[in-house]
């Protein structure tokens, strides 16, 4: 059983997470009050009241903007290794990093000049 | 710490690949910085095609330099891969052609259509020298990518989104395959390259066979997906047909082409370097591939009346002739007996006859793409955008009494069908007899039989086009659109080519002969 | 120290729920999301192998294979976007205008 060992702890945890979640849910149910009324039925009991509804559908170009995030950040990943190295890949390495950052860039003032970063049009 | 060094010598080969990408680059930048009012389109054909042109010259130069391994073996720089950029570019170049016509019809004319072209054409030109497994995944996908954006271009009716999006999927999917797969044998071998592959190999089978076999099975899954070989091409008629016709063809020339040749560089270890049982089980598994995928593809091209539907399964057939090629690569040819274990790759007879089967591969690519490209041109200089989106445009209706409307275009569709079908005198027929001998002369010969008898029965199809052409009264009312000059050279250029080649393969075939060299140890 | 079996068979675990997912669910971005699971299989079984061999090659392969499926995942939202708009689903039994 050696190898399963590190994973002890987290089987501790999970067992009393769980414990306790039946725990305070089947307490709640037990001995909790239960009164129904409007109020009760309400998004928040105290708070300000709920406009429309939250399943609306959010405009499209709220998923340009995501999805260029997400292409921009990974690419950053690329830097890191690069930037640990900086030292020891001297000019060669910097070379290609330019090289790599000026396609980024490419694709940036491509994105910029079509409008994609624009939220209001 | 090593610090990797590169030098020009580096750089040389991929400079193909560079020039298709600075054109994509150059193209989508001048597309954004004109501004909307004043914006003329006419240019971006006219330079997509020259940077094809270039870049193809520059690979067509540099051909027949000595194999050589590039960026610290991550690359290969051998003829082989000369010669596939070198019908790279051919195939961009006739796919620019016939887009700028079909473009323009449409009024979908887009800088960022051919720079997707140009992307597509970079990642299949590197693909082709990719000799590394996370290298070659990088440029599988840098030419998936860009062909599943092109194939969901065209945004009228549900068409177009649909064929991207079956494509997208079945592609992704088969991608996350192929690279499992090399994960696996990463484990089973600690490399990724292919060159240390090679060695590394006997001793990956015999201490730990099943993370080998799996990893190279996945592999080859992958790869399977992208040529369309049966039973992996169920996405292939529904791609063909929803994508636009130019996309079509790019991908049934180019994406097919590649895939055969990274097909190739990866599965030629583990036939040569694992002794005569592994050669044998390989072939029979391609054998059998081959089979599967020449009769599936013929039967189901049979009753198409929807022709682009038809070519759909007709490059499923061809991509099953081109699998009797690679099987017949991995078979011993007859009478070599003995410890071939050892024989290095192009030394000796068996060298020789693995060279022979090598250029018989790359003529029937050549000669496919070619005839592939002037098909789906013809197809698009025929299809008029007002039936697209009910699906009626690629009717074989459409095609009856074209020799009386139009004879040009109905002698370039009939130049196509019969290269298509492998009746001479047209580059197809030179390329299934190359193709039949190299698989008769490595002792396929069933398999080349059940190969000639598959082909007969797709004349059938092809010929039916022809009889239509020729033979049918044309509809009342049908029109066709109107002449795009673009296409038409894209056919005749095509047409010339199949018939040319057709009549004297020589010079060519001499010359894919000597491009015919994959690098080894 | 968890030994390298585990990882391989998480991964695999991972994988073949990614290809069951792919071939059993029918909504587009669930579909999706099992073809990235299969890619983090691949990931994990490099790093795994990587890690036990401390070979920085494995490590690499990771960067690589993020970053193509960020792309992919670029093209793929797009392409399902663009299917949402021309017929108001992303249900795959529902593609069907394209076939025998």
């Amino acid at each position: 059983m050696t190898p399963l060992a590190p994973y002890l702890p987290i089987a501790a945890v999970l067992g009393v997470a769980g414990v306790l979640a039946v725990a305070i849910s089947a307490i709640a149910t037990f001995l909790g009050p239960k009164r129904f009324d409007p109020v009760k039925f309400d998004t928040f009991e105290c708070g300000n009241e709920p406009i429309g509804s939250a399943r609306q559908r959010f405009a499209v170009k709220f998923y340009v903007v995501a999805l260029l995030f997400i292409v921009f950040d990974v690419e950053a990943v690329f830097l890191y290794p690069w930037a640990v190295n900086f030292k020891a890949l001297g000019w060669f390495g910097y070379m290609e990093m330019v090289v790599f950052a000026a396609t980024v860039v490419v694709g940036l003032i491509y994105v910029w000049k079509k409008g994609a970063l624009e939220l209001e049009s | 710490m090593n610090i990797p060094s590169l030098t020009f010598l580096d750089f040389q080969p991929v400079l193909p690949a560079l020039l298709l990408a600075v054109g994509g680059i150059v193209l989508l930048l001048t597309e954004v910085f004109q501004s909307a009012a004043t914006i003329n389109r006419a240019y971006q054909s006219m330079v997509a095609l020259a940077f094809s042109a270039v870049a193809g010259a520059v690979a067509a130069a540099t051909t027949l330099e000595p194999a050589r391994e590039v960026f610290l073996g991550f690359g290969v720089s051998d003829p082989f891969s000369g010669a596939v950029t070198v019908l790279v570019c051919v195939g961009l170049g006739l796919s620019v052609l016939v887009s700028a016509g079909f473009l323009r019809h449409r009024n979908a004319e887009r800088g960022e259509f051919y720079a997707l072209l140009l992307f597509a054409g970079a990642g299949m030109s590197l693909l082709a020298m990719s000799n590394e497994f996370i290298t070659l995944f990088i440029n599988l996908e840098v030419m998936s990518v860009s062909t599943y954006a092109l194939s969901a271009w065209l945004r009228r009716g549900t068409r177009p989104s649909e064929a991207g999006f079956k494509y997208f999927i079945l592609g992704a999917f088969s991608a996350a395959i192929l690279v499992y797969g090399a994960s696996l044998l990463y484990g089973a071998t600690g490399t990724t390259k292919l060159s240390e592959l090679a060695g590394l190999l006997p001793a990956a089978v015999a201490s730990n066979p099943g993370l080998t076999y799996l990893g190279a099975g996945l592999v080859a899954v992958g790869l399977a997906f992208k040529v369309a070989a049966v039973p992996f091409h169920m996405w292939t008629p529904d791609v063909y047909e929803g994508a636009p016709t130019p996309v079509s063809a790019l991908m049934s020339a180019g994406v097919k082409a590649t895939a055969f040749a990274s097909l190739v560089r990866v599965f030629l270890p583990f036939a040569q370097d694992l002794g005569p049982n592994h050669a044998q089980l390989m072939t029979y598994a391609f054998a059998a591939l081959a089979l599967l995928t020449m009769v599936v593809g013929n039967l189901m091209a049979l009753p198409q009346r929807n022709v682009k539907r038809m070519l759909a399964y007709s490059s499923v057939a061809h991509a099953g002739y081109l699998l009797l090629g690679v099987a017949a690569l991995f078979a011993r040819p007859t009478g070599g007996e003995g410890p071939l274990a050892v024989t290095p790759l192009l030394a000796g007879a068996e060298g020789a006859a693995r060279q022979q089967t090598l250029q018989a591969i790359l003529f029937y690519l050549l000669a496919y793409t070619v005839t592939s490209l002037g098909s789906f041109g013809a197809l698009a200089a025929l299809e008029r955008r007002e039936d697209e989106p009910r699906g009626t445009a690629w009717d074989l209706e459409k095609f009856a009494g074209l020799s009386q409307r139009k004879p040009g275009w109905a002698l370039a569709m009939a130049a196509m069908m019969l290269s298509l079908g492998g009746i001479p005198p047209t580059v197809g027929f030179m390329g299934k007899l190359f193709i039949f001998r190299a698989a008769v002369d490595a002792g396929l010969v069933w398999l080349a039989v059940a190969g000639v008898l598959a082909s007969a029965a797709g004349v059938y199809y092809y010929l039916r086009v022809v009889v239509y052409m020729y033979m049918r009264p044309s509809q009342d009312g049908v029109t066709v659109p109107e002449r795009q000059w673009t296409t038409e050279l894209a056919l005749v250029l095509s047409t010339a080519a199949v018939v040319l080649l057709g009549v004297a393969p020589g010079t060519l075939s001499a010359w894919l002969g000597k491009a015919s060299v994959l690098f080894s140890q | 120290m968890i030994p390298l079996t585990h990882h391989l068979i998480l991964a695999a675990v991972l994988f073949c729920i990614g290809m069951a997912g792919v071939l059993v669910r029918r909504n587009a971005l669930v579909v999706f999301m099992s073809i990235e699971l299969m890619l983090n299989a691949a990931n994990l079984t490099f790093l795994a192998f990587a890690r036990d061999r401390a070979d920085a090659a494995g490590h690499a392969s990771a960067f690589f294979i993020i970053a193509v499926a960020a792309a992919e995942a670029a093209i793929g939202l797009a392409i399902v976007i663009s299917v949402f708009r021309s017929r108001g689903t992303i249900n795959m039994d529902e593609l069907r205008t394209l076939r025998n």
